[in-house]
């Protein structure tokens, strides 16, 4: 019961401390603005190159990476905040069980994180023509629902290795982006060097996008099952490194009595 | 050195100092541009005609773009966190000549942006780049780098009023690439957004800048039928007038902002 506690108050704070420097009109307007802003964007440069044809790929690609603001950004964020803010030596002051209060950080930005792609996905239907005639809303919604639960876990880890580094936003920018360029967001990761495709497959939403694109053509929870699955071992896999790499770091602050100016 | 200028030179100096003492901050203002570059080029990779060259020429554009935007909503934002907005808005010096060389510093290192997109550009993905007329091409960047600096001057006037300038440049980063044509034709926006792109002083900046690097852009210019110098010294007039229209009403903004801010004092919780 505790441990529930732990989980669903740390969930709650790490959700309204973000509102310390965002204000909720504004936290609407990102909402809206980023969504379609930077769909479009590739939109229209798929349409200068490729035409047409390329806009569904780009808006269905852009739609499921807008999760990582909420699941990547933010939940790096915190960990910024806490050390800018000084409240991460009372965080590890307390004597709550970590793992509930370290998971608990990204769950409403899960939610978060849907409610992103399902505002995108209403914009790449009306703005940007994309056909979900074809949907299959099981796999659909259970590939968006497991890519913001594992991305969440993608942000722990590099939130959990940011409490090692001086900076985390410098990472919060630089992780979010590089998803555009590694995903198969805007083209197939085919289309990267052969050697840096490997890299794509260590970020979840790769798995995520492509089962998405399956879905909305018509693909059955079977059929995406194996995409999902290898989504599910990634993030999970990310979330327990990310752990080791917070609990790591509490050991190595309580030894040197360094916790902020690392 | 007049009064003006001195205050410009030690506004832009303390913007070099403090980024040289932490360079890293300079990641979060170009990362944008830098990854959509570099998406686009993977996407022209491909194509045929003068696409290659659109992208980088775009890249380094929204490099200014992204870069000034940031300084402008930073150089309020930091003030405001430090706690040193009260003693700039105190001195004698105005705040707009502060934020001035602020955000001419800023641009610069939005120059080294396109520097980075070039080289990644033709190390990475071997895009060949040959510019028609490197001075005219030096002249229009130096131009458009004015003209970015005088539109953050104006964002930075809201955000002297504002407590949520970091969402509002994350807010209008990817508007105003799209809006200002950076990597593609402003032919393929809305109609309606057209009108938009054309008070943009850098919107003709890069129109010109692309037509100075090759005359290949003449045939997607808004100056079709001139010729290729001809069209360049039109797109640097329309700049020209749209930056000092920036400046007129950048000036009245601050004066107003600044007056606002001290009768309310409500600077700090803004």
């Amino acid at each position: 019961m505790s441990r529930l506690r732990i989980f669903l108050s740390s969930s709650i704070f790490s959700f309204k401390a973000q509102f310390h420097w965002l204000n909720p009109p504004m936290w609407l307007t990102m909402k809206f603005v980023l969504s379609v802003s930077q769909m479009a964007f590739f939109v229209f440069v798929g349409l200068f190159i490729a035409g047409p044809e390329a806009i569904p790929f780009i808006a269905i690609g852009n739609s499921l990476q807008s999760v990582s603001w909420n699941t990547i950004f933010s939940v790096i964020s915190i960990t910024g905040h806490d050390k800018w803010d000084g409240t991460l030596p009372l965080v590890l002051a307390t004597p709550a069980s970590r793992l509930p209060l370290f998971i608990g950080r990204a769950m409403i930005h899960i939610l978060d994180g849907i409610l992103s792609v399902a505002i995108s996905f209403f914009f790449a239907a009306f703005l940007f023509g994309v056909n979900f005639a074809q949907t299959n809303v099981l796999a659909l919604t259970l590939t968006v629902f497991l890519t913001a639960f594992t991305m969440a876990g993608f942000g722990l880890l590099i939130g959990g290795l940011c409490f090692h580094l001086r900076n985390p936003m410098v990472f919060a920018n630089i992780f979010t982006y590089a998803l555009l360029l590694f995903c198969g967001v805007n083209f197939p990761v085919q289309n990267l060097p052969q050697i840096i495709q490997p890299i794509s497959y260590i970020f979840p939403l790769t798995y995520g996008v492509t089962a998405a694109r399956n879905a909305i053509a018509g693909a059955t929870l079977f059929d995406v099952s194996l995409l999902l699955g290898q989504q599910l071992v990634v993030g999970l896999v990310s979330l327990m490194v990310g752990y080791f790499f917070f609990q790591l770091f509490e050991r190595t602050a309580r030894k040197t009595g360094k916790l902020e100016e690392l | 050195m007049p009064e003006a200028l001195r205050v410009i030179y030690s506004a832009f100096r303390m913007a070099m100092l403090h980024w040289f003492a932490d360079p890293q901050w300079v990641i979060p203002n170009i990362i944008a541009p830098f990854i959509f570059t570099s998406v686009a080029l993977t996407l022209f990779k491909d194509s045929t005609g003068p696409f290659g060259l659109y992208a980088v020429l775009g890249g380094g554009m929204m490099g200014m773009w992204g870069n000034t935007l940031y300084a402008s909503g930073f150089a309020i934002e930091m003030e405001r966190w430090q706690g040193t907005l009260e003693e700039v808005m105190a001195a004698p010096s105005k705040l707009l000549h502060v934020v001035a060389g602020r955000s001419v510093s800023n641009a610069v290192f939005g120059l080294t942006n396109m520097l980075a997109v070039f080289l990644i550009a033709v190390l990475v993905f071997r895009v060949q780049i040959e510019v028609d007329d490197p001075l005219l091409f030096v002249t229009t960047t130096v131009l458009t780098l004015v003209s970015v600096s005088t539109l953050g001057l104006i964002f930075a006037s809201a955000f002297v009023l504002s407590r949520s300038t970091q969402v509002l440049t994350n807010g209008l980063e990817t508007p105003l690439y799209i809006i200002s044509g950076s990597m593609f034709p402003i032919a393929l926006l809305p109609f309606w957004i057209h009108p938009i792109a054309y008070v943009l002083g850098p919107t003709w900046g890069v129109d010109a800048i692309r037509l100075a690097a090759s005359q290949e852009y003449l045939s997607q210019t808004f100056w079709q039928g001139f010729d290729v110098n001809t069209a360049i010294l039109l797109d640097v007039v329309m700049m020209m007038a749209i930056t000092l229209a920036y400046a007129g009403m950048a000036v009245v903004l601050f004066k107003v902002v600044e007056k606002r801010a001290r009768i309310k004092g409500t600077l700090v919780e803004a």
